[in-house]
């Protein structure tokens, strides 16, 4: 990691949901092109800290900058501050986003979910955006299912279209929210396949998953949490082979 | 004794399907008062939806003091008060006049309907996921945007059905405002009663509300049908929708389908 950029960096972040303490100071830096995989059993604070790279969530201390800039937050003297929406909504163009229940918007065809973004937030001229979401639907094996409404998709094609919504940005970075846990077997693997080759292809992205298995083939770092901190981080080699922490051991007993 | 079958069918006749230009007129403002305090009411619920659920505490009260008052109190007394209590202007558009109590009974109407499109409205943006505005917001949406180009749109599709009723119900209470003075359809039949003591012309105005509301049935539908086009795969037809319109039971029944 000599030199490389930096395109995520966390700093001691904690966040609590009333007075259950969900994350308590958790650090990470991504650089790009890599791949992290998060993984940890549920309660963990997984999702909670993908959630808040990308401003979803508030953060109760720490800082999480995103290409430098600060998230969600200004500094104002040695205070932050929570930052303008706009402000807020502009740092998110470039932190995309795939959800576990995909979130598709319903009443919009696969292609209008892929074009929304660019057209409207981007300002970008519709006929580039149509082009470029075609593109990408085919990429991710859908060119035939452009006009159609996600209610008559499957979730596997639901999810690939969320994928090509999130690459339609043009993010610098990619929150995977344990994106295949709602999928039937066949579909987890297309998608999979496609996460894999986003990451063989140099996209910097963060995924919390269960799926050990794209973790050991794609991830370039796996990161072990637990009860709200990062207990371990290493290799997949380091991990599957000879992970050191007691409760890293356990888990992937019982998951692998 | 004899009122009670003494149906004069020339009054009926003659004010139903030859009526003269002054109940033109009267017709026109009922439609005009009805659809401008429908109008405004809407976008005072939305308002006052989008303020109920603000984290500006004060804009959440304001909105709660507001459904407080107006939903708590008779339409015909906040009528009479806010046309005797302020001084409204009579407006012209060209041929178009608007007498100043027309103008206070807009005003009343839209505020009352007001109050309870907060509630319809809140609704519909309740229904739609959570996760469509944390979908919106990561792409780069600001609040407003992401409520106008995804959130709304999907909750108009359980508003219009409620919103319809309003309306409906909207072109009968306008009827109130004769009460302080403005000339509309009952107005019209109220005044032909007191000059010639026909109790048929209430009979007359009642079909043409009927008509009314006849005919804003067959709009609902339709609105309907096209909100549902985008609707997965489940969407009614036309006869189906009017026939839910006519019949509560049957948009009942169907619920458990999907």
């Amino acid at each position: 990691m000599t030199g490389a950029e930096i395109v995520m960096h966390a700093e001691d972040v904690h966040k609590s949901f009333g007075r259950l303490e969900v994350l308590k100071g958790i650090s990470l830096e991504v650089t790009k092109g890599e791949t992290i995989c998060i993984i940890g059993p549920s309660g963990s604070g997984k999702t909670t800290f993908l959630r808040c790279i990308n401003h979803l969530e508030k953060i109760d201390s720490g800082r999480i900058e995103v290409n430098g800039h600060l998230i969600g937050y200004r500094q104002r003297g040695d205070r932050l501050v929570e930052d303008s929406e706009r402000n807020i909504a502009r740092q998110r163009t470039q932190i995309g986003m795939v959800f576990q229940r995909f979130n598709l918007f319903p009443h919009k065809t696969a292609l209008e979910n892929v074009t929304e973004g660019p057209i409207q937030v981007l300002d970008m001229e519709k006929r580039h955006a149509v082009d470029k979401a075609k593109m990408l639907l085919s990429r991710v094996g859908l060119a035939d299912k452009v006009d159609t409404y996600p209610g008559k998709l499957s979730g596997g094609q639901q999810q690939r279209v969320a994928i090509a919504r999130a690459l339609a940005m043009e993010p610098a970075l990619i929150l995977f929210d344990e994106a295949t846990s709602a999928l039937d077997p066949e579909a987890i693997g297309d998608v999979l396949y496609i996460m894999g080759e986003l990451a063989h292809e140099g996209m910097t992205m963060i995924v919390v998953t269960h799926e050990m298995g794209f973790a050991r083939e794609a991830a370039d770092r796996v990161v072990m949490m637990d009860d709200g901190l990062i207990i371990e981080e290493g290799t997949p080699e380091h991990f599957f082979v000879a992970p050191e922490h007691a409760r890293t051991k356990l888990f992937l007993s019982k998951i692998l | 004794m004899h009122a009670l079958v003494a149906v004069d069918l020339h009054i009926i006749w003659q004010q139903v399907f030859h009526p003269h230009s002054v109940f033109f007129r009267t017709l026109w403002a009922t439609v005009y008062i009805s659809i401008i305090s429908q109008a405004a009411g809407v976008l005072l619920g939305l308002l006052a939806a989008l303020a109920r659920m603000s984290r500006f505490a004060p804009l959440r009260w304001i909105s709660g003091v507001y459904v407080w008052i107006f939903r708590g109190t008779p339409v015909l007394v906040q009528i009479f008060y806010i046309y005797f209590a302020f001084s409204w202007p009579t407006l012209h558009f060209g041929f178009w006049t608007v007498p100043d109590a027309a103008i206070a009974g807009i005003v009343a109407l839209s505020i009352n309907e007001g109050a309870y499109m907060r509630e319809i409205i809140r609704a519909g943006i309740d229904s739609v996921d959570r996760g469509q505005m944390e979908a919106a917001k990561s792409v780069g949406m600001t609040y407003g945007m992401a409520m106008r180009r995804i959130i709304l749109p999907q909750a108009a599709r359980v508003i219009v059905p409620p919103l319809g009723n309003e309306f409906n119900n909207m072109m009968k209470t306008t009827s109130l405002v004769y009460t302080i003075g403005v000339f509309e359809m009952f107005a019209f039949a109220e005044q032909n009663y007191s000059q010639f003591f026909i109790a048929d012309y209430f009979l007359a105005v009642a079909v043409w509300y009927l008509m009314l509301t006849t005919v804003w049935t067959f709009i609902q539908a339709y609105i309907e049908r096209r909100l549902a086009v985008s609707e997965r795969g489940d969407e009614l037809s036309f006869r189906e929708r009017l026939q839910a319109a006519w019949n509560p039971m049957t948009s009942w029944a169907r619920g458990g389908g999907g």
